[in-house]
């Protein structure tokens, strides 16, 4: 890849993991309230279906996951793998497009 | 520990090949591994670094060793110029000098980072030179840095396009072993810090 590409890699890991820094705290504070507010299943589902804003913010999390996961990953196959070039990226490619599916999946099955 | 160095080749085995030339902390040519760590052996005590009554003396890690504590310097100094780590001028000798007020901002980064000797003691402590044979190391990029920093200099974009990149400043993890390390106590890790940050600039402006 080119040095252009790796910048352009490093800006967005760095980027991503602004938004993760928030995304984990307010995704942990949600849960520690769902679980000490002892929540039910069916009481949590009926915050979440149609709520525009909590859909937005976790498919933001997915996005900032799907960017930030694979580029940190691509750095330690490179380091103690020695796995780099196209084979490498390809993967770390059908890795993020799985997190992206699994993510949006998770979001969509307590949305919908 | 350049006394035992010296003590061992004079009196056990005059075999024994090692470098060094000031054995004052100028020249930096006698940085070796000692019981695990790099360091200058002229200006290293034994009884600062002795554990359990053993001393183990190695050649630096990261460069390939030409014979017993003597190692290859050439690919360390390569990267000094793959780095771009020559300055550019802008005026002649028939012009006046440059003036450089000492207490501007981008001075003092140049004066922190500028007392290197190029001992390769930060290179052999870098894990990620270990895993990433390409990485530019710690010493050439504080170079770059400080040469980033100069008011006087031209090249600075070529420099920054040099450095970007995996095998550049964006391969740091900030472990910060070159920092702990250096024996001028200069920090390569602030500088990687900073031609992170000079060429994350250069990149948004549509220039790298």
């Amino acid at each position: 890849m080119s040095r252009r590409g790796e910048t352009r890699l490093w800006i967005a890991q760095r980027a991503s993991a602004a938004v993760l820094a928030v995304c984990v705290v307010v995704h942990l504070i949600t849960i520690v309230y769902a679980v000490r507010g002892g929540l039910s299943g069916a009481e949590i589902l009926a915050r979440t279906r149609g709520n525009v804003a909590w859909f937005a913010f976790y498919s933001l999390f997915v996005l900032a996951v799907t960017i930030h996961a694979p580029i940190g990953l691509r750095a330690i196959f490179a380091e103690w793998l020695r796995w780099r070039g196209r084979s490498a990226d390809v993967t770390l490619l059908i890795f993020a497009a799985a997190l992206a599916w699994l993510g949006m999946r998770a979001v969509m099955g307590v949305f919908v | 520990m350049l006394d035992v160095v010296t003590y061992i080749q004079r009196q056990l085995d005059p075999t024994l090949a090692y470098r060094y030339a000031c054995r004052v902390g100028m020249c930096g040519s006698c940085a070796m591994t000692v019981n695990g760590a790099a360091r200058w052996t002229c200006r290293t005590h034994v009884d600062k670094v002795v554990r359990n009554e053993t001393l183990e003396i190695a050649p630096l890690k990261n460069l390939p060793v030409i014979r017993d504590l003597v190692v290859d310097m050439r690919e360390f100094f390569d990267k000094w110029a793959r780095a771009k780590g020559h300055f550019h001028g802008a005026r002649t000798r028939n012009e006046g000098f440059e003036p450089v007020k000492p207490d501007s901002e981008d001075r003092k980064a140049v004066d922190a980072g500028i007392e290197c000797i190029g001992c390769g003691v930060c290179y052999a402590s870098c894990d990620v030179v270990s895993w990433n044979p390409e990485y530019l190391g710690p010493a050439a990029l504080n170079r770059a840095w400080t040469l980033v920093k100069d008011a006087r200099e031209t090249g600075t974009l070529e420099r920054l396009r040099a450095v970007a990149g995996d095998a550049g400043c964006h391969a740091c993890h900030t472990h910060m072993s070159c920092s702990e390390r250096c024996p001028k106590q200069i920090s390569p890790t602030a500088g990687i810090a900073g031609l992170k940050r000079a060429v994350l600039k250069s990149a948004l402006r549509g220039e790298l």
